[in-house]
């Protein structure tokens, strides 16, 4: 009888998942390999023409390589920003779960408060101004760290707690100065955390579509997100370059995803246990 | 007493201080430093060159102005929605993906795999499969002879349809945080109950929905703030449209922004901000409250 | 020469003292004990030596220098942690070697140094392993080779021995037994068991709520207990104690009795005490023995028969539970009345205030 029932539910489960969650997939990579006219029907049909080579080649060179451009934005965007997390994230962590002071309780409201409130735009880009910071890509990376270090910081802390501070004090001993004993001891320990933090904020700051759209305005400094964004009202009819476009941007994330799909798991559901 | 300087002394050369500094000045200047501006922008008539205080006018507007108001009904709407059907789905899912299915790796990959990916690109996409007669979600209704809906085109629908796809692509996430915590929950309580003659939905309701409690809670607290701030999944999709149907306070911002209404903009952040204050803090505290009496 | 010193040393969290004046001298080459039960700030005294703690009050002088802010790494000291602390991430070799490292040591001397301390612990051959890869005891003997490799003047050791089975422990107090011998370095060890204490010191310094009670050689502080703190903690099984009353003092000796005690005539420092006085007996259940016409009597509540000696547990009249260890085996049943003597006159009296009265 169970066995009967499970194998009824594997069965409706595979099926299902396969029509809710793969079907849409299936659908962006047969549009990224239909022509023009093909693709404008929006339909499910195979491909009359492979063409997916072809779309891709013209999705690239259009509006002179722009979408190049963004791709090379986005990895620096992407991996200064996340570099800076890790090391500024981790400083605070170690200090904040290792020193009991006053200024714990205020610190932990204003990293939870970064998690909650929502960022006020406009003053933001006034100040970026006034720095000379607005739609410049170093301005965007400042902001992705600050809006991303609230995270950053609690995952470093939660995992500090689970090293020993004798460690600490036994290369304090061994004549350690703060420094060695952070960057040689504590920061070697958090490589797995670290692997799950990089991991994480690679793929939301890759992904992210609304700073850059605020911050980081103008020809030239397209993210990877916003091409798609110009692409959409550009060639309203070109559905099959915009699925290629659609296509290339979903590979970074499938590429992490295929290799650290673990840590990213780890990192999301940090927390989750205990609340 | 201690010693000043030698307690100084000992504090210093361990857990420096200044470790705290680089992070505090980017986060200080990059977002505290607008989100108290915002407090005194959002009382003016501002071009980022002059602003001009008109007290409480831009706040009156947004209780007033028709299209206003629905923008922050919507948004509640739409967080609610989102967070509770990511609460069931994600609960039943994770429960399914942590009994013995077979392809359980594969279907939680299924699953999570959206987490990732972009969601201007997932916007596009069901954009297309949503189209009123050519996309793929009528023609298949239409085989089996029902009459699609008007998913994005239809004023009263469009909300809907869009949280439906922000289901779609964060239930994942909800799945994946409630099977770390079904996990946690040792096995001996459902031998306990079985023993006690616990029926599988009973045991369910008695000791997976409780226990998995700290889980729900992480699940409720993150997708109802993020579904208070979404914007880029409704810009992709709808733009706010048809009208203003399907705005939220997020692309409100938005679009004052790009008109120039810098203090009305700023004024859209100042209420998600009181929005999100008033309702996830007692939220929270409801919650966490509940499970300190457990 | 690296001799201590500790000048009225106090430590305190906030408003709570936890160590409270404590003043020491302990010379080159010694090896020193700190004992006392959990809690009463032996760690807290050994860090602040180490320097991990900052001394709130009084001075810490460390070979004729005063180190109060001096920095761990300058103090000459190395410490051996309760939990090791070895680091995860690197090899043994690299354990041993980080402190060289750090002091940018050449690195052929660093590698003789590290090959020499391997060699002392027998432990060439895992020089290449993590610490996940060893045992316990291995564990143990890397920490102490960490702290050999820096050749310090002073071993600190925090309770280095508890994480280990009983069999191991026994081990390895020989060996550091032996180390100490052969290195002939100032050695600093905080334990709170007694036995560890009395096998491993030249000198015991007993603490107790952050008070030193009593500093002294192991037997010293098992014969002449200076108070009633120090009786009770050192020796194993535990001294026995009654209350009684002076019934009559003749110079160096008092005539003592109790509601469990008959008359008994014991040699003691009797300055200051009076007829009527009530003080404090106490015996060492070694000293006791069974004796028809002994002057205490119980009923037998518990019998543990070892073969060589035998442990009683005797319940006396005034409801008291005394343990007794005779000698040889003997056949004693439950609720046996059974009568004992006191050896040689082996008793202690401690007066009110629980100091210990020894002849002079
Ligand atoms: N960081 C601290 N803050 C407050 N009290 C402490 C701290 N460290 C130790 N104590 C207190 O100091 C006392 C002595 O601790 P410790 O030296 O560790 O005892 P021992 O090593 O003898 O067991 C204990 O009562 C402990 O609670
Ligand atoms: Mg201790």
């Amino acid at each position: 009888m169970s066995l009967i029932r499970r194998h009824w539910l594997s069965v409706v489960a595979i099926l299902v998942s396969f029509v809710v969650f793969v079907i849409p997939f299936i659908f962006i990579v047969l549009t990224a390999m239909k022509d023009k006219r093909q693709s404008a029907l929006l339909d499910f049909s195979w491909p009359e023409k492979f063409q997916l080579w072809e779309n891709i080649v013209d999705v690239i060179t259009t509006r002179n390589w722009q979408l190049l451009t963004a791709f090379i934005n986005s990895t620096i965007l992407t991996v200064a920003s996340v570099t800076l997390l890790v090391v500024f994230a981790a400083m605070v962590g170690f200090v904040l779960q290792r020193r009991r002071t006053r200024w714990n309780g205020l610190i932990n409201f204003l990293i939870l408060a970064g998690l909650m409130i929502p960022p006020a735009i406009v003053p933001t880009i006034w100040l970026l101004q006034a720095m000379g910071l607005f739609a410049k890509l170093h301005g965007l990376i400042l902001i992705e760290v600050a809006y991303h270090l609230p995270f950053s910081i609690l995952l470093y802390r939660a995992f500090i707690a689970t090293i020993p501070k004798d460690l600490d004090e036994a290369a304090i001993i061994d004549g350690a100065r703060p420094l060695d004993v952070f960057f040689r001891i504590i920061m070697p320990l958090l490589w797995p955390v670290t692997v799950t933090n990089i991991v994480v904020q690679s793929v939301t700051i890759f992904n992210d579509f609304t700073n850059p759209l605020y911050y980081l305005p103008g020809r030239g400094n397209e993210t990877v997100q916003l091409t798609l964004y110009n692409f959409q009202s550009q060639f309203n009819t070109s559905y099959h370059l915009l699925f290629t476009n659609i296509l290339l941007i979903t590979i970074p994330p499938l590429i992490v995803f295929l290799f650290f799909n673990r840590q990213i798991v780890a990192g999301v559901t940090a927390g989750a246990v205990k609340g | 007493m201690a010693n000043p300087t030698s307690r100084a002394y000992a504090r210093r050369s361990t857990y420096p201080g200044w470790f705290f500094l680089p992070a505090a000045i980017i986060y200080g200047v990059l977002f505290l430093v607008p989100t108290f501006a915002s407090l005194y922008f959002s009382l003016t008539r501002w071009s980022l060159f002059s602003s001009e205080f008109i007290g409480l006018t831009n706040f009156y507007q947004f209780f007033e102005e028709p299209f206003l108001v629905q923008g922050l009904v919507n948004t509640v709407i739409f967080a609610m929605i989102t967070s509770g059907l990511k609460v069931v789905l994600g609960l039943l899912l994770a429960v399914l993906l942590t009994s013995r299915i077979a392809l359980r790796g594969y279907l939680r990959s299924v699953v999570f795999f959206p987490v990732l990916v972009s969601t201007v690109g997932v916007g596009i996409t069901f954009t297309v499969l949503m189209h009123p007669t050519q996309g793929a979600i009528n023609v298949a209704l239409e085989l089996v002879g029902i009459d699609g809906p008007h998913w994005l085109t239809n004023p009263s629908l469009a909300l809907y349809s869009v949280a439906l796809v922000d289901v779609w692509k964060g239930v994942g996430l909800a799945t994946v945080i409630y099977i770390a915590g079904l996990v946690a929950i040792p096995k001996d309580y459902y031998e306990a109950a079985r023993i006690d003659g616990s029926t599988p939905t009973q045991s369910f309701f008695y000791i997976t929905l409780p226990l998995s409690r700290p889980a729900t809670v992480t699940v409720i607290t993150l997708s109802f703030i993020g579904g208070l701030k979404t914007f880029d999944l409704i810009w992709a999709m709808t733009r706010g449209g048809p009208g203003f149907s399907s705005d939220t306070i997020a692309s409100i911002i938005y679009k004052q922004y790009q008109a120039g209404f810098y203090g009305l903009s700023t004024a859209g952040n100042v209420v998600l901000f009181v929005l999100i204050a008033l309702l996830v803090v007692p939220l929270t505290m409801y919650l966490n409250r509940r499970e300190g009496h457990e | 020469m690296a001799g201590l010193e500790l000048k009225a040393i106090q430590k305190s969290y906030g408003a709570v003292e936890v160590i409270k004046g404590v003043n020491l001298e302990i010379s080159h080459g010694e090896f020193v004990v700190f004992v006392g039960p959990s809690g009463c700030g032996k760690s807290t005294l050994l860090r602040m030596i180490a320097g991990l703690e900052d001394i709130s009050a009084g001075e810490l002088w460390i070979a004729g220098k005063k180190c109060n802010h001096v920095e761990p790494r300058d103090r000459g000291i190395a410490m051996v942690f309760q939990s090791y602390a070895l680091y995860p991430h690197m090899t043994v070799y690299e354990n041993f070697g980080f402190g060289l490292k750090l002091a940018k040591t050449p690195k052929d001397v660093r590698d003789r140094k590290i090959r020499d301390a391997a060699r002392i612990l027998q432990m060439e051959h895992l020089l290449d392993r993590k610490p996940s890869q060893l045992s316990g005891g291995q564990r143990q003997r890397v920490a102490i080779g960490r702290a050999i490799v820096r050749q310090p003047e002073v071993f600190l050791f925090d309770e280095p021995l508890s994480n280990l089975d009983a069999a191991l422990r026994v081990d390895m107090r020989m060996e550091l037994a032996n180390l100490h011998r052969d290195l002939g370095s100032t050695m600093i060890y905080v334990t709170h068991d007694q036995v560890e204490a009395m096998t491993l010191a030249d000198k015991i310094v007993v603490l107790n709520g952050g008070v030193v009670q009593q500093v002294g050689s192991p037997i010293e502080l098992y014969q002449r207990p200076e108070n009633l703190f120090v009786a009770g903690f050192i020796g194993s099984p535990k001294m026995n104690f009654t209350e009684v009353t002076i019934d009559s003092i003749n110079g160096g000796q008092v005539t003592v009795s109790g509601a469990d005690i008959q008359p008994t005539e014991l040699s003691a420092d009797t300055t200051g005490l009076g007829e009527g006085d009530t003080v404090t007996l106490g015996t060492r259940p070694h000293d006791l023995l069974a004796d028809a016409s002994g002057n205490i009597s119980g009923h037998v509540s518990l019998v543990e028969r070892l073969g060589n000696e035998t442990n009683v547990s005797l319940k006396l009249r005034s409801g008291a539970t005394w343990l007794v260890v005779l000698d040889g085996d003997r056949e004693l049943r439950h609720g046996q009345e059974l009568q004992l003597g006191i050896e040689d006159q082996k008793a202690m009296i401690f007066d009110a205030a629980g100091q210990a009265r020894h002849m002079a």
